[in-house]
């Protein structure tokens, strides 16, 4: 048991003064002469053994009357006798160090947070006149304390304003920070208060404990107090999505996806119906239920068809527990919308497979692709109102007239894609001369790298692709094992380009380069619309590239990209705490980046013209504005939890006193279980009940 | 006329006072309870020599032939003693008057009335443990005897009433009236029974209990001394701590002291010293006429 006014307690002294009038208060009693004695000595003999226990009892509740007022105002509270033995003793400079870290944003009913809150007044009350103080609240980008001061209601209002965050926090780079601020206090005695949930994923036990600079200056150990405000639980049961990850669902449709969350639970108990949920705003696109064993993880997927293309903002949700933040993850999807595209076949054939446009035209119109596609020869397609298509796709065309190479560059201007690729019937000359304007690069001469009907070996001297620019949009997925279906193609006859475009000069981008150098495909940006160059062939005529399985999702990622529903920003994944990284395209501009709250990111625009944004505090999804003010949901994102966070293991008492040492562990108090009624108030009640008692038996 | 306590108390004798309660009583009574002169047949006795030969009554001598003489129940005046309780504990007072004081007013205003109905009365004096009798006559110069001895007497000595009845169931004829006016203090457990015994013996019993209003109500709070005033017996008490206990002793006691009067078929008053004593009179003399 501790006292906050043990020099209270020697008013328990009084308690001496029911026995000292007993011994000593002897007053003479009046004399009175009386008839009816007998009746007197009678009812005296009666009562003796009654009034005997009333004296008793009298004694004992006035006793315990003048005991239980100094003792309340003594301020006592309980604990165990090791840290009885352990209270501090002299003043000290005190920094309280407030965890702040999402787990303690646990709740049983009571926010661990709450309670930390209250563990930090308390300290705040409990200091001595003389000590100074500081309050941090610990994040995990700590700012360094002020110096310890007298200023109390500063330090409550700090308190009071405190938030907890959805990051993590280093408490022992706060121990450091908070050991800093100590130094500059001249007072030898030097304190630091943890308040925190001792989750183990905020120490650093590898990392030396805190130390200040001793009166030699020789580092010692400052006292450190403990309060647990999570103190007699083992552990803090919780479950969480750790990760989500987003795929096409072809086979379901071109506008389905297949969410797979990934739950793990780390509490000690098995975690059964979990209901696991796909919403957007209000509503529940798909619902199921998950199990996953004590510390175990599970995965569960479920597929959604959006019935229209666009960005999709929503969360995945899994039935909440006492820590709810991490049991949804915001998504920002973009869903392809339904595409038209115009396939000029230049080279028809009556034998299916011979014809220029049949494995275009498979790949395109593949399940679940949502390319919709119009194949017509040359003649007629050239022909064709453009601007009733999303995308052209010009096969082996021999080469535009001046007008259809002018409609087609004012269907490039006007956001269109336009798709070339070669063949035996290309023009070269009237493609450079007409089509200038909207090719990436001109064509120059078409190179054999085999003879594929006369050299045997053909197959080892035909070209392969050998520079992929895996990082661009159009090529990320073939990476690893994908890769292989890619460079695995042979190319026997191919398009040399120019070296640039004079036309657009340094507009143009080679995304693949065959082995010698020579461009595989090239792309470039013209108006709102975009153009890619093939220098090979889409059928089987200069290229086995056809029939590689590598053909069809490149096709389909071709018609995404040109038609803008492939966007590069797709990838990003931003976690709480760290900062975005957003690249507008050609004329975008990011002026505000809005929080899931309403509020706003701080906005930084980088020279190569991408926007730094952040840190993100909080997750969800968050909203770009474009220069007009409207959102731009090509750029918008999702913000998720670091998922080491959701991980509440704690740190056992003794672990941290061996850290600390167990001789500046000085007191480990804020046991949440115990009720939280300070002792004094129990005292104070028994008083009241015992001058009841008193007052009762004196009437009596 | 005032005849509450506090005005008696202002009289000083037992003469005025006793007179200024009877003249109280007087003009409230309506029924003397005693007859006087009664002579009541009783038998017929055969003659013997030496009988009265006016009580021979002829009329039987002509129906049977023989001499036969008529026997009468009393043959004189009524004859009352009081007997008067004088012990130290009559002594006590919480108010104006000590329960002496009300006894011996008491007991010369029934003298009054009886000297006036030319009854005779007499007096038995326990005090200082010892008896003083004065023998009952009728005459009214008697009464001037009786008053002074009531006024001379002081409080003092025990209380014996078990020998006070002993003593008048000796000296007394059959068929007297007997007043005890005491506070029954008597250590002694079968002084009331002897006293009621009186009874038995064919004498007209009545019992005055008087008693202080302390007594009755123990009225003390501070820690208190009591003194036996009958003996050397204290005892320090917080009364507050007994009253409860004292007074269901005391009631106890007053009730089972009336019960047995009544079964006794003995007249008692209870007689607060607070009270005015005209009311006591005429409250018991208005019981006695109701019997007859």
């Amino acid at each position: 048991m501790t006292f906050g006014n043990p020099w209270m307690l020697l008013g328990a002294l009084g308690a001496f003064i029911p026995l000292l009038v007993h011994l000593f208060d002897r007053r003479r009693p009046r004399p009175h002469p009386f008839g009816p004695m007998a009746f007197v000595l009678r009812s005296q003999k009666r009562t003796a053994s009654r009034l005997k226990l009333k004296r008793l009892l009298l004694y004992v509740l006035r006793t315990l009357i003048l005991l239980a007022i100094p003792f309340a105002l003594a301020k006592p509270e309980l604990g165990s006798e090791a840290n009885a033995a352990q209270v501090v003793k002299g003043p000290a400079a005190t920094a309280i160090i407030l965890d702040a870290s999402l787990s303690m944003r646990w709740s049983d009913g009571t926010a661990l947070f709450e309670r930390g809150r209250d563990e930090a007044r308390d300290a705040l009350k409990d200091l001595l006149p003389e000590e100074p103080a500081t309050v941090l609240v610990c994040t995990a980008s700590p700012a360094a304390p002020p110096p310890p001061g007298f200023d109390r209601a500063r330090l409550r209002a700090l308190v009071d304003e405190a938030k907890p965050t959805y990051g993590g926090a280093d408490l022992s780079r706060c121990m450091d920070l908070a050991a800093r601020a100590l130094e500059e206090n001249p007072m030898p005695g030097k304190r630091l208060v943890v308040v925190s949930d001792m989750a183990a994923s905020a120490f650093r036990l590898e990392a030396p404990p805190p130390t200040v600079k001793g009166p030699t200056g020789a580092p010692v150990k400052p006292e450190v107090v403990l309060r647990d405000v999570a103190s007699g639980r083992d552990a803090l049961g919780n479950h969480a999505i750790v990760d989500l990850k987003v795929e096409p669902a072809l086979q379901a449709g071109p506008r389905a996806f297949q969410f797979t969350f990934t739950v793990r639970n780390f509490g000690t108990e098995a975690a059964k119906d979990l209901e696991a949920a796909v919403r957007v705003g209000e509503t529940t696109l798909a619902k199921g239920f998950v199990d996953v064993p004590a510390g175990g993880t599970t995965q569960k997927a479920l597929t959604v068809r959006f019935p229209q293309g666009g960005t999709v903002v929503g969360q995945v949700t899994l039935a909440p527990d006492a820590l709810a933040e991490d049991d949804r993850r915001a998504f920002v999807l973009p869903v392809p919308r339904a595409l038209k595209a115009l396939v000029v076949n230049g080279a028809p054939h009556a034998t299916r497979y011979r014809d220029e446009a049949f494995f275009v035209d498979a790949a395109l119109t593949a399940p679940g692709s949502p390319v919709e596609v119009a194949v017509r020869d040359a003649e007629v397609g050239l022909g064709e109102d453009f601007s009733g298509y999303d995308l052209v796709l010009l096969l082996n065309v021999t080469a535009p007239s001046a007008e259809e190479a002018a409609r087609l560059a004012t269907f490039v201007e006007n956001g269109g894609g336009l798709f070339i690729s070669m063949g035996d019937r290309v023009n070269t000359e009237d493609y450079n001369q007409r089509l200038g304007a909207v090719l990436p690069r001109p064509l120059r001469v078409v190179r054999t790298s085999a003879e594929r009907e006369t050299d045997p070996e053909a197959e080892t001297k035909a070209a392969r692709l050998a520079q992929v620019k895996s990082e661009h949009v159009l090529f990320s997925p073939f990476t690893g094992r994908a890769e292989e279906g890619l460079i695995g193609a042979r190319f026997y006859r191919y398009m040399l380009l120019e070296a640039d475009n004079p036309a657009n000069p340094g507009a143009s981008q080679v995304l693949a380069t065959y082995e010698d150098g020579a461009p595989a495909v090239a792309v470039m940006r013209k108006g709102k619309g975009r153009v890619a160059l093939f220098t090979s062939t889409v059928d089987r005529d200069w290229s086995d590239f056809a029939i590689r399985t590598s053909f069809l999702p490149l096709m389909q990622r071709f018609a995404a990209y040109l038609t803008g529903s492939l966007e590069e920003r797709e990838e990003v994944r931003v976690r709480v705490g760290e900062q975005v990284t957003l690249r507008p395209e050609g004329s975008q501009k990011v002026t505000a980046v809005r929080t899931p709250d309403g509020g706003d990111l701080p906005v930084k625009e980088q020279s190569d013209g991408s926007v730094v944004a952040g840190p993100v505090m909080e997750p969800g999804a968050y909203s770009v504005l474009g220069a007009d003010g409207k959102m731009q949901p090509a750029l918008s994102f999702a913000a998720t939890l670091d998922p080491a966070e959701s991980d509440l293991t704690r740190v056992p008492q003794d672990t941290l006193t061996a850290y600390f040492g167990e001789e500046t562990v000085k007191a480990s108090t804020g046991d949440a279980d115990k009720p939280t009624v300070p002792l004094w108030t129990w005292l104070i009640l028994a008083a009241c009940v015992a001058f009841f008692l008193e007052g009762t038996l004196l009437r009596k | 006329m005032l005849l509450d306590a506090q005005t008696l108390a202002r009289l000083k004798g037992v003469k005025l006072r006793a007179r200024a309660v009877m003249e109280g009583v007087l003009s409230g009574l309506h029924k003397s309870p005693h007859q006087g002169q009664s002579v009541e047949f009783a038998e017929h006795k055969e003659y013997a020599p030496g009988d009265e030969l006016r009580h021979l009554d002829w009329k039987a001598y002509g129906k049977f032939d023989k001499y036969y003489v008529k026997r009468f129940e009393h043959e004189t005046n009524l004859r009352s003693v009081m007997v008067v309780d004088a012990s130290s504990s009559m002594g006590y007072t919480s108010g104006a008057l000590t329960k002496l004081d009300v006894a011996t007013t008491l007991a010369g205003a029934l003298c009054y009335l009886l000297v006036r109905q030319q009854d005779a009365a007499g007096l038995a004096l326990l005090t200082g443990g010892k008896w003083k009798d004065v023998p009952p006559r009728a005459s009214a110069g008697h009464l001037n005897v009786l008053l002074d001895t009531l006024d001379a007497t002081v409080p003092g000595g025990g209380t014996d009433l078990g020998s006070a009845a002993d003593h008048l169931a000796e000296v007394l004829p059959r068929r007297s009236s007997v007043i005890v006016l005491s506070d029954l203090l008597d250590e002694k457990q079968d002084a009331l029974k002897r006293v009621l015994a009186l009874r038995q013996r064919k004498n007209d019993v009545s019992l005055f209990h008087v008693v202080d209003p302390a007594e009755l109500t123990f009225p003390f709070d501070d820690p208190t001394l009591f003194l036996d005033m009958e003996g050397e017996g204290r005892i320090e008490v917080n009364p507050r701590e007994i009253k409860e206990s004292y007074l269901e002793e005391f009631h106890a006691f007053l009730a089972q002291v009336k019960a047995a009067c009544a079964e006794a078929d003995v007249d008692y008053e209870l007689v607060r010293t607070d009270e005015r004593l005209d009311d006591v009179l005429l409250r018991y003399l208005a019981r006695r006429g109701r019997r007859g």
